[in-house]
């Protein structure tokens, strides 16, 4: 594995506020890393000191091991997508994807007819061909982020960094661009971070994903590793849906409950919960009751009520559900197939 | 229910009947008066009035200030709203202030302050009179004096809409390798065309129609440090009434012109904000 950008010890505060606490990272030529993490959490703070828009306080970023602490913007090759496009609204979608060469010292300057075959290709390739002479106003949301993406590939960059891509545009679009994005991808294998909240994003699109909280790295690691692994109580609690459980677990359990002690904090996927039909000789303490059944989707979710008020939450499949025959009101006992417990 | 809009409707037309009689009283009378003097003695006393030596010297040294003022002006209007919208630095609110001064300073102290500078008993006067360069009481001291007079317009007109764009666009033009100069030129001041004419035609409105600070710089001197609003006031002094009230409506029509191209300026604006 070539690393194209390598982090070091990296910090940035704003008054007391620590955006970016010691952050070390290595990303890898030619990959998809998402920056993962909820607002606040230091994502696009990393993001600017890696295109070189904010300045860190202390520590060192390289490009393939060039210290580019010393270079300006101009000169880091960092191309740059943000969550609201920044297209330039006086300018053509032709001009704003030629903006970058044209404004090349002249000595560098391609000719004319080059800025003109290059800017159609990279139109073409992000399906806006017949849009060139459009102004940005003209064009919706997800059309103005393909635009943006051609126009930061113009000056073929060392790295392509996405501030929210998606951030601004609604539902759908989102999942097909976000799709579209992972595609081109693959075809152009350029070494890229883009920063999201959105845990299905990362997880959909990247090869690497680093998940943040608080300024600090919580974990890096493949979209499989996060998922099964998580490597704290936050991960656990950031990526997917959870049950969340301070101390014990309610239900007599599938899972080990010789685990189970005070100051422990336990997590159960819906996907994991398995309801079953009580047996006759069950303690009153060990049973929950049905209370909502969402059954409209590919999956069933079921809320269930334990002891305390204890909620509890189940996916299952639909052909369960129908075989299981759940009423609410219901009287059921779970057993839990996986159990992430860290100790607080 | 059914007295509701009635009230309204009597509300609106006590409202509005205030309001078109101070419009009345104090904007159309003055306006009639001055056209209705200026024509009193007829087209050729109104056309004499601006072929008399002072009157042509007036109008002269009236262009020949705003056409130094108004580049002044765009120069500092520009720089000052770039560097307050596109870059935090420490004093940034400072600067903001100071740039609305000339707004809450009387003008005729603005004249005062440059008398005390730059006249014959000021800092910089024994200095000047050695090289023999007049500031006071010549055209550098009407420039002088309406530049600061007009320094805030286009700084003022610029800085809430540049804030308003953000710092995005500039960003993006950085990272693809612009220079600072080709920002300016290629991203930012095309952008704020808008505001930058409309604050250009206020500063030059104010520029040619600035009494108070030029007034105490000037001198006086007929036919050498009078400028239009000058001229005016000269002339009615001399009981000079249709000549003077002839020059005012010149003043006043490069105030109708300047409103209509506001008002132009300011439907474009609102068009294109539509379209973006």
């Amino acid at each position: 594995m070539h690393t194209a950008i390598t982090i070091s010890d990296l910090s940035k505060h704003y008054g007391m506020f620590r955006a970016v606490d010691s952050v070390s990272l290595d990303i890898p030529r030619g990959e998809l890393t998402a920056l993962l993490g909820p607002s606040g959490s230091g994502k696009t703070t990393l993001l600017r000191m890696i295109a070189g828009l904010e300045q860190p306080d202390v520590g060192e970023i390289r490009f393939q091991g060039q210290d580019i602490a010393g270079l300006a913007v101009s000169e880091r090759r960092v191309g740059f997508v943000f969550q609201h496009y920044a297209l330039f609204p006086h300018l053509s979608v032709f001009e704003n994807v030629a903006f970058g060469l044209r404004v090349q010292p002249r000595k560098q300057r391609p000719p004319e007819a080059a800025i003109r075959g290059k800017v159609g290709d990279l139109l073409k390739m992000v399906q806006l061909a017949s849009f060139a002479d459009r102004y940005p106003a003209q064009l919706s949301g997800g059309q103005r982020q393909r635009v943006a993406l051609a126009r930061a590939l113009a000056i073929e960059p060392e790295v392509l960094l996405l501030d929210e891509p998606f951030g601004a545009l609604d539902a759908k679009v989102r999942l097909e661009l976000r799709r579209w994005l992972r595609r081109l991808h693959d075809e152009l294998h350029v070494t890229s971070v883009f920063v999201t909240h959105d845990q299905d994003e990362a997880m959909e699109v990247s090869d690497r994903v680093v998940i943040m909280n608080h300024g600090r790295i919580e974990q890096i690691g493949s979209p499989q590793e996060i998922y099964h692994r998580p490597a704290s109580a936050f991960v656990m609690g950031f990526i997917g849906q959870v049950n969340m459980f301070r101390g014990r677990l309610p239900g007599p359990g599938g899972g080990d409950l010789r685990h189970e002690r005070l100051g422990a904090i336990y997590f159960v996927r819906p996907a994991d919960v398995e309801i079953q039909r009580p047996i006759a000789a069950q303690a009153p303490e060990h049973m929950l009751k049905v209370s909502r059944i969402h059954a409209a989707g590919p999956l069933v979710r079921i809320e269930l009520l334990g002891r305390d008020a204890q909620l509890v939450t189940a996916e299952l499949t639909q052909e369960r559900f129908r075989e299981l025959e759940l009423l609410p009101e219901q009287q059921v006992q779970v057993q839990f197939r996986s159990i992430h417990r860290f100790d607080s | 229910m059914q007295g509701k809009p009635f009230q309204f409707n009597k509300v609106r037309i006590a409202l509005l009947a205030v309001v078109v009689t101070f419009l009345l009283l104090f904007l159309a009378a003055p306006l009639v008066v001055v056209f209705g003097e200026a024509f009193a003695k007829g087209l050729g006393a109104y056309f004499a009035a601006f072929t008399d030596p002072a009157a042509r010297s007036a109008i002269w040294l009236t262009l020949i200030t705003t056409a130094v003022v108004i580049p002044l002006n765009l120069v500092f209007g520009v720089a000052a709203a770039w560097c307050v919208t596109k870059f935090s630095f420490p004093g940034r609110s400072l600067l903001l202030s100071i740039i609305d001064l000339p707004f809450a300073v009387s003008p005729v102290v603005a004249g005062l302050v440059f008398v005390l500078v730059f006249g014959r008993n000021g800092w910089f006067g024994p200095w000047l009179s050695d090289h023999d360069w007049h500031v006071i009481f010549a055209w550098p001291g009407i420039v002088l004096a309406t530049t600061f007079v007009t320094l805030p317009f286009i700084a003022r007109e610029l800085i809430p809409y540049m804030q308003e764009q953000g710092r995005d666009e500039e960003e993006a033009a950085r990272l693809m390798g612009a220079s600072g100069w080709q920002i300016l030129f290629r991203i930012t001041l095309p952008r704020a065309k808008l505001a930058l004419l409309y604050g250009l035609v206020l500063c030059n409105a104010r520029a040619m129609g600035e009494f108070g600070a030029v007034s105490v710089v000037s001198g006086h001197v007929r036919g050498q440090t009078n400028t239009l609003p000058l001229h005016v006031e000269v002339l009615y002094n001399e009981y000079d009434f249709s000549a003077a009230f002839a020059v005012a409506s010149l003043l006043t029509l490069l105030a109708l012109v300047t409103l209509g191209l506001k008002t132009w300026l300011e439907r474009r604006g609102a068009q294109s904000a539509r379209a973006y």
